[in-house]
């Protein structure tokens, strides 16, 4: 079973609920999104080396064999939600502080 | 270590008033280690990827290696801090 698929697909699914819920509402503004690309290229840097070296080692069992250079499309669905996931975490207890 | 380094670096600059929410940042921090890592911690456990033992040091913390764990601290720091940088910077532009 694509194990790793479900589960990205599922982070991503509570990220944006989690966005929602919790009144945060980062995944609304632009500047989000220019944020995201940001980490984009970086990532591409990281990750790939990561996956072309390789270090990390995949089991085609587990995701969908599509990749995006080296990189398991699911590893960007890892990444959007925890680097989003941090974020709304960040904004919520920044403005509960103040 | 070297993705933390230089945001690390720039997170005193006094503009960015960064540290002021060091309580914030280590909530945010601490509950995506320990979603995201329990989520590494499953998926090297049922197979979903492994580490190259060449790649790695050789510590092991709940079957991951110390960098693995060590990615989970940093990534989500870069993250707030490259948010911030960005937000500040927007507002510099548009004022």
């Amino acid at each position: 079973m694509k194990e790793y698929t479900i589960l990205a697909v599922i982070s991503v699914i509570t990220t944006v609920i989690l966005d929602r819920t919790s009144k945060v509402g980062v995944l609304k503004k632009r500047v989000f999104y220019l944020f995201l690309a940001v980490i984009l290229f970086f990532k591409l840097l990281v990750n790939g080396y990561l996956t072309a070296s390789p270090i990390v080692i995949y089991d085609s069992d587990f995701f969908m064999g599509l990749r995006i250079t080296t990189i398991p499309l699911e590893d960007f669905f890892f990444g959007f939600s925890m680097v989003a996931t941090s974020i709304i975490f960040w904004e919520y207890f920044k403005r509960r502080e103040a | 270590m070297l993705s933390g380094f230089l945001p690390f670096v720039l997170s005193f600059w006094p503009p960015l008033r960064f540290w002021s929410h060091w309580r914030a940042l280590a909530y945010s921090i601490g509950i995506t280690l320990v979603i995201y890592g329990s989520w590494d911690v499953f998926a090297a456990w049922r197979g979903h990827w492994y580490f190259n033992p060449e790649g790695v040091w050789r510590f092991r913390l709940f079957g991951l290696p110390l960098e693995e764990v060590l990615f989970f601290i940093v990534i989500p720091f870069c993250a707030i801090f490259t948010w911030e940088a960005i937000n500040y910077l927007k507002g510099r532009v548009t004022k």
